[in-house]
């Protein structure tokens, strides 16, 4: 019993030494791990440039001013991690209202994200925290039932 | 040969849907493979989509919700006396339900049982409930799943050579029947924040060592619910690292069943092809007969070719 009183005090201490370093030094938003703005530009660059070239949903952008779109993308992404910017677009459900987009299809997005990322060294367990802030949207982007293929939407889509 | 008026007309219906639709004829046929790497899990021992010895409550394929998806499947296994091949095809629909069929071999290599063989077939269901282990990142419900697996175990052969002729069925070593099945819930979540994948099981089961000792026996002849489980850290986009345990009922006594336990690792360089590599333990098996009470632990190889 004697032998194990040092021992306790010892852990609890080093335990609460830890939870007060915690308390004191704030930890780095997940904006600023992934390697902040610079970062962030980069991985919108690259992405755009994959996504242009994913023939399961490029011909989605086939029409979208792509500049503006890189820039909500950057100010969205940016928010979700704690970064210092303010989201000016449309929320996700109106802005995917009249796409008829699948879940194959929003996965193909998040998969040219992911390769996106992995192009400009962000690491992947940090990646994998950006996307669990962005799955959840998914309720949001694809409609709920059935929606077969991965086509080209109508000429008269919009 | 004549085909009944309304079979042809149904097939001619279909044909002409299907044909004025090539598209998504196409990519119905083929499946859209939209699932995102490592999330139609693998295929475990006994044919389910899962991971090497548990189930997960992932369907089977690549296929999205509006899509489908299949693959076949080829694990070898060899512990210290006793070597396992499995092999079969898996099927999942509208990441909904998934079917499939494994054909399992054992081979005793070691032991007074040495040579002695046994086959056995698993025809399994599954069926997603609710949930959605990878979008669900907002909440805790897990992706909830229900299975069924039809075991039938296809006797014993071989046994003369053992010095044990005329065995030819586990009925013979005390299990109460030469098949049943197995029922379970699986629940799944990927919590991407901490790159996880926690999986638990309950099943209700007869079966001795996965049914290749036939189902109940002497020591109990009903319904066990046994837990399972998995915990996989996902390495890259491509690689999985997990472990898994799953806890078995103890019907015979001419067998010390004591749960298994793995762990692995998962890779999968494209959504056609996947492997996975597993340190295996199965502890003792029939110690009370052979008189070897090591545990039986070996490799676990598993390749799984799909879409």
């Amino acid at each position: 019993m004697s032998m194990l009183q040092p021992r306790a005090i010892a852990f609890g201490t080093s335990l609460a030494l830890l939870l007060a370093a915690r308390l004191v030094f704030a930890e780095a938003t997940l904006y600023e791990r992934i390697g902040g703005e610079p970062k962030l530009r980069a991985t919108m660059d690259e992405f755009v440039t994959i996504i242009v070239a994913d023939d399961r949903i490029n011909f989605a952008f086939a029409d979208t001013d792509l500049s503006k779109f890189k820039q909500l993308l950057f100010e969205q992404l940016c928010a979700i991690t704690q970064g210092p910017c303010r989201y000016t677009g449309r929320d996700m459900r109106t802005a995917h209202a009249k796409l008829n987009i699948n879940n194959a299809q929003f996965n193909a997005l998040a998969e040219d994200l992911y390769r996106a990322f992995d192009r400009v060294h962000v690491p992947y367990r940090l990646q994998n925290k950006v996307m669990a802030l962005l799955a959840p949207m998914q309720k949001d982007i694809v409609k709920p039932g059935f929606a077969p293929g991965t086509q080209p939407p109508p000429a008269n889509f919009r | 040969m004549k085909f009944p008026p309304r079979i042809t007309g149904v097939a001619i219906i279909t044909g002409l849907l299907l044909s004025s639709y090539p598209s998504y004829a196409q990519s119905f046929f083929v499946g859209d493979q939209g699932k995102l790497l490592l999330t139609s899990g693998f295929s475990d021992l006994e044919g389910s989509g899962g991971g090497g010895l548990v189930p997960l409550a992932f369907i089977t394929g690549y296929g999205t919700q509006d899509s489908w998806g299949a693959n076949a499947h080829f694990t070898d296994i060899k512990l210290r006396d006793y070597s396992l091949y499995t092999f079969g095809a898996a099927a999942g629909l509208f990441d909904r339900v998934e079917l499939s069929y494994t054909r399992q071999h054992l081979d005793i290599t070691g032991t007074v049982l040495d040579h002695l063989t046994v086959n056995e077939d698993v025809i399994g269901a599954k069926v997603k409930i609710l949930g959605d282990a990878v979008y669900g990142q907002d909440h805790w419900l897990p992706q909830l799943a229900v299975g069924a697996q039809y075991k039938h175990n296809d006797g014993i052969s071989n046994a003369a050579a053992a010095g044990l002729p005329g065995l030819t069925s586990p009925t013979q070593l005390g299990a109460t029947s030469d098949h049943s099945v197995d029922y379970y819930v699986t629940a799944s979540k990927v919590f991407l924040g901490e790159s996880l994948v926690i999986n638990a099981v309950l099943r209700a089961t007869k079966a001795n060592q996965f049914g290749l000792l036939g189902f109940g026996g002497n020591r109990k002849s009903g319904y066990s619910v046994d837990p399972e489980g998995t915990v996989a850290y996902l390495l890259t986009r491509k690689i999985a690292l997990g472990a898994e345990i799953r806890s078995a009922p103890h019907n015979l006594s001419v067998d010390n069943e004591s749960a298994a336990w793995d762990v692995f690792a998962a890779w999968a360089p494209i959504k056609n092809f996947s492997l996975v590599a597993a340190y295996l333990n199965l502890g003792s098996i029939l110690a009370p007969v052979t008189g070897v009470t090591r545990h039986q632990d070996g490799l676990y190889l598993s390749l799984q070719a799909g879409f």
